[in-house]
């Protein structure tokens, strides 16, 4: 019973937070200044008329809200317009319809733009903490056994050393390399595959995929190792681990029973947060790599001042992270009873 | 065992080549940083989409790269004596992508679309003129104007002719509408559409112009202008449409690489921005004056002494890599028989630089370095402000600070925000000198209204420039029918705009483009401008054999 007050409390407070964080959102591109009607071109063809012409198209003429005709430069107006007809409240309906808007650059509905780039960001950035997460934690779990011996410096040195390389950096010495092996330059998938048998196309997204996932896991998985690899070895100080072995437990049986569950704990939590920002996607591989996902999604929507996009695309990685953190509390809670429930 | 593998690999081999596509067909794979922004002829804003618009639909006119204008859907058009109206006489058996017949009436609705449409965002100033456009019969087209002007195919040539069977039923939102199956007239048909990934097009084989050699043609994008350069060096493309000019020397030493330069198919200039509004002109507070610009740079002499002290050779190696030609005025060197080329530039003349503020009594009393205003008001310090998008204008700013240190001048550089310096730039007139730049239309009145005196108030007059000379000559040139008269007026606005230094043109940016010869011959690198991606040179490229 205890532990379903938990969850609900959890529940609330999760969803209290994604509250908070849209009308952030909202209020905060509104501060921001420029005109999104401009989309920041300067453009002698760009007539008054169209521009007023797109406000409207973009609901960009209605107060922001009641008082406020706009947030930057603050410019106050009528306190008596209907709530219901400022953007404030336009923006709330429609986000309960679950339509995020259209996108000032592409014409498109928000909600379409985000959801091909959230799966190809799924894709990508899945697989790669699959595998980061699975290597992190065979290697850090070898380097701890055999700690302080030439197989733990060495993954100790190439831990750090895989965690600390510049990403862009590493992804584009790995794209020279690949493209010279045969690997493609980028993308996921060769134009014109879509005519091909399925198996065919599978193949070709692996052929894709692959030097993409490859930088990725790299670079995380020297994360985890390192995680893995200093959590053990606390473990493997404790006495019961000592009183196991006086008993004549193998060493196979010590981790197995003893050990791991313990030693895995905050790599749980590492792994529920990193799994939450997976949404955001990983700017510089996708850039490098022209992979179409979210975060290259972002990082050009920026730069145009694509406020629904941006907007969108914000909200969807707060309600993840949120959402992750929260498995993360209730699978903590789980794991570990030391952890009160209250 | 042996045999067994031999024979599986041979099985392999074989159902693998059997399966990478049937028939001979021939596919060009160009690449470039950024797709279409959309597939709606109304709203897209790049480059990049109107490069595949003039592949998959027409218009009445074709741009050449010389800069003169072809008739295209039209085998002859007439204009009456009043310069009111033009009779088009459309050429008959034209169809669209689905089969469907083409006719005048199809020209009459889209021009009616395009006027009836505030929201797209750059047509509008294209259709300000247009009256009525009306198809009396199937090949006759009539457009009616309500004020003679001399560059009605520089107006037409971007609108282009979409489908009445297809966007009757999206007249009322057409900005919304997003077109994906794009049906044309032109020289391909859109057949996958990714964005920003790849569009792939396929040949239209009953072009009215004739077809083109190659099959297929497939523009795919990467996000990182770097991986361009390795894109074809490892043959993943057969085309490149741009390159960072620092990747250019090692794709020279590339097998079956040839990199070409040339004027780019929108030529642009970059520019050194004088704030030298007069106080009389400044806009109102409502209007959102300020007004603070540096008081010397409104004296002529300070601009010429900055003009003479700029040594644009070294902008141009330096900044640009050398791909760039030296600026000279307000309309690029890409422009045609637009272009002033009877303009003599100030020469790079340090010692003439500092003459030239002795005279005006711009002396350094304090010897302090900076030198001051003739009455000692202040020092000729001034802000030096680019967009922080802008990936040169670091390294340019810095060259003209050591520069003008030379002749005792002082700037304060600062890279702010794109939008935050439009805020300050104009109409606000809140900055000394920016760098900054514009992309031309192939028509110059769109950049000769920039130093017009009522675009002050607007914002497009930058500089807050005003004389009524230039004015006079803006007004005659868009009524002025006669071509070669025209061509004198735009000449001297030119001439003024030097000769008042209005603005610094460092220099024109030069397209850098690469090809692979070892897949596709007849690319068009020799014309005035390169755009190896134009319809122009597709149609023409055919597979090496």
């Amino acid at each position: 019973m205890k532990r379903w007050r938990l969850i609900f409390k959890r529940l609330g407070w999760a969803l209290a937070t994604i509250l908070f964080v849209v009308v952030l959102n909202f209020f905060l591109f509104r501060i921001m200044p420029g005109d999104p009607a401009r989309q920041g071109i300067r453009d002698p063809r760009l007539t008054p008329a169209s521009i007023a012409a797109i406000r409207v198209r973009f609901g960009l003429d209605k107060p922001v809200i009641n008082c406020f005709q706009s947030l930057n430069p603050v410019k106050l107006g009528d306190c008596n317009v209907n709530p219901l007809d400022t953007q404030f409240f336009i923006y709330g309906r429609n986000l309960l319809k679950g339509d995020l808007g259209i996108s000032f650059y592409f014409n498109r509905p928000v909600t379409e733009i985000l959801r091909e780039r959230f799966w190809n960001t799924v894709l990508l950035i899945g697989l790669g903490q699959i595998l980061a997460i699975m290597l992190g934690v065979v290697f850090g779990l070898f380097a701890a056994w055999k700690a302080r011996t030439a197989v733990d410096y060495s993954a100790l040195i190439s831990g750090l050393v895989a965690w600390s390389l510049p990403t862009f950096w590493l992804a584009i010495i790995l794209l020279f390399w690949g493209t010279s092996v045969g690997f493609p330059i980028g993308g996921k998938a060769t134009p014109g595959m879509s005519s091909y048998p399925l198996s065919q196309q599978f193949g070709d997204l692996l052929h894709h995929l692959f030097l993409p996932t490859l930088a990725y896991t790299i670079i995380y998985m020297g994360e985890y190792m390192l995680i893995m690899r200093s959590s053990l070895l606390d473990v493997l100080a404790e006495d019961y681990i000592l009183a196991a072995k006086a008993k004549g437990l193998s060493v196979f049986q010590i981790l197995k029973d003893h050990a791991l569950k313990n030693a895995m704990l905050p790599l749980v939590t590492i792994i529920a947060i990193n799994l939450g920002f997976t949404v955001a996607g990983a700017v510089q591989i996708e850039t490098v790599f022209s992979w179409p996902g979210l975060g290259g999604a972002i990082f050009e929507s920026v730069a145009r001042k694509d406020y629904p996009v941006l907007q969108g695309a914000f909200l969807l990685i707060a309600v993840s992270v949120i959402i992750a953190n929260l498995l993360a509390d209730l699978t903590y809670s789980y794991l570990d009873p030391r952890v009160q429930v209250d | 065992m042996k045999q067994k593998i031999v024979y599986i690999l041979v099985l392999a081999a074989l159902i693998l080549s059997a399966c990478s596509g049937g028939a001979q067909t021939s596919t060009v794979r160009i690449g470039w940083s950024n797709g279409p922004d959309s597939l709606n002829p109304g709203v897209a804003w790049l480059a990049e989409a109107y490069t595949i618009y003039e592949l998959v639909y027409d218009s009445m006119y074709d741009l050449n790269l010389d800069s003169t204008f072809t008739l295209s859907l039209a085998d002859s058009v007439e204009r009456s004596d009043d310069g009111l109206v033009y009779t088009f006489k459309i050429k008959p058996g034209i169809k669209w992508h689905d089969g469907q017949p083409f006719t005048a009436k199809d020209i009459a609705f889209s021009y009616t679309l395009y006027k009836a449409h505030d929201d797209f965002p750059t047509l509008n100033s294209y259709t300000e003129h247009f009256v009525s456009s009306e198809a009396p019969d199937d090949t006759t087209f009539v457009l009616t104007l309500d004020q003679a002007i001399p560059n009605l195919e520089s107006k037409l040539v971007f609108l282009y002719i979409l489908p009445e069977h297809i966007w009757k039923d999206h007249t009322e939102k057409a900005a919304e509408f997003e077109n994906l199956e794009m049906i044309g007239t032109g020289p391909f048909m859109m057949k996958e559409y990714k964005p920003n990934e790849f569009i792939r097009l396929e040949v239209n084989k009953d072009y009215f112009q004739g077809r083109a050699k190659v099959d297929q043609a497939i523009f795919q994008v990467f996000a990182s202008p770097d991986v361009l350069a390795q894109a074809i060096k490892t043959g993943q493309v057969d085309m490149v449409t741009e390159l960072p000019n620092t990747s250019v020397e090692s794709l020279k030493s590339a097998e079956n690489v040839k990199v070409a330069v040339g004027a780019p198919f929108a030529p642009g200039l970059t520019d050194i921005i004088f704030n030298q509004v007069a106080p009389e002109n400044c806009p109102s507070e409502a209007d959102g004056g300020v007004c603070s610009g540096h008081p010397a740079l409104r004296d002529k002499q300070v601009r010429l002494a900055l003009a003479y002290a700029t040594d644009k050779k070294k902008l141009i190696d330096l900044v640009m890599v050398g791909y760039a030609t030296p600026g000279i005025a307000l309309i690029p060197d890409g422009m045609g028989e637009w272009f002033n080329t009877s303009i003599k530039d100030f020469p790079y003349d340090v010692k003439k630089a500092n003459q030239l503020l002795d005279d005006a009594g711009y002396v350094d009393a304090n010897r302090d370095g900076v030198r001051e205003m003739p009455d000692a008001s202040r020092d000729l310090k001034f802000r030096l402000n680019w967009p922080s998008s802008s990936i040169i204008d670091p390294r340019m700013a810095e060259l003209l600070g050591e520069m003008w240190k030379a002749i005792g001048i002082a700037v304060e550089p600062q890279a702010i925000e794109d939008d935050a310096l439009t805020s300050k730039c104009c109409p606000a007139l809140d900055y000394d000198i920016m760098l900054w730049g514009w992309v031309a239309d192939p028509d110059p009145a769109t950049l000769l209204i920039i130093p017009a005196t009522d675009q002050i108030v607007t914002g497009y007059n930058e500089t807050g420039y005003s004389n009524p000379r230039y004015d006079e000559l803006y007004v005659q040139q868009g009524t002025e029918l006669d071509h070669a008269k025209r061509v004198q007026m735009v000449w001297e606005m030119q001439q003024i705009v030097h000769d008042d230094v209005v603005y610094i043109i460092p220099f024109y940016e030069q397209q850098v483009q690469a090809y692979r010869t070892d897949r596709f011959t007849g690319w068009l690198d020799n014309q005035p401008k390169l755009a190896l991606e134009d319809v122009t040179s597709i149609m023409l490229i055919e597979p090496v054999k």
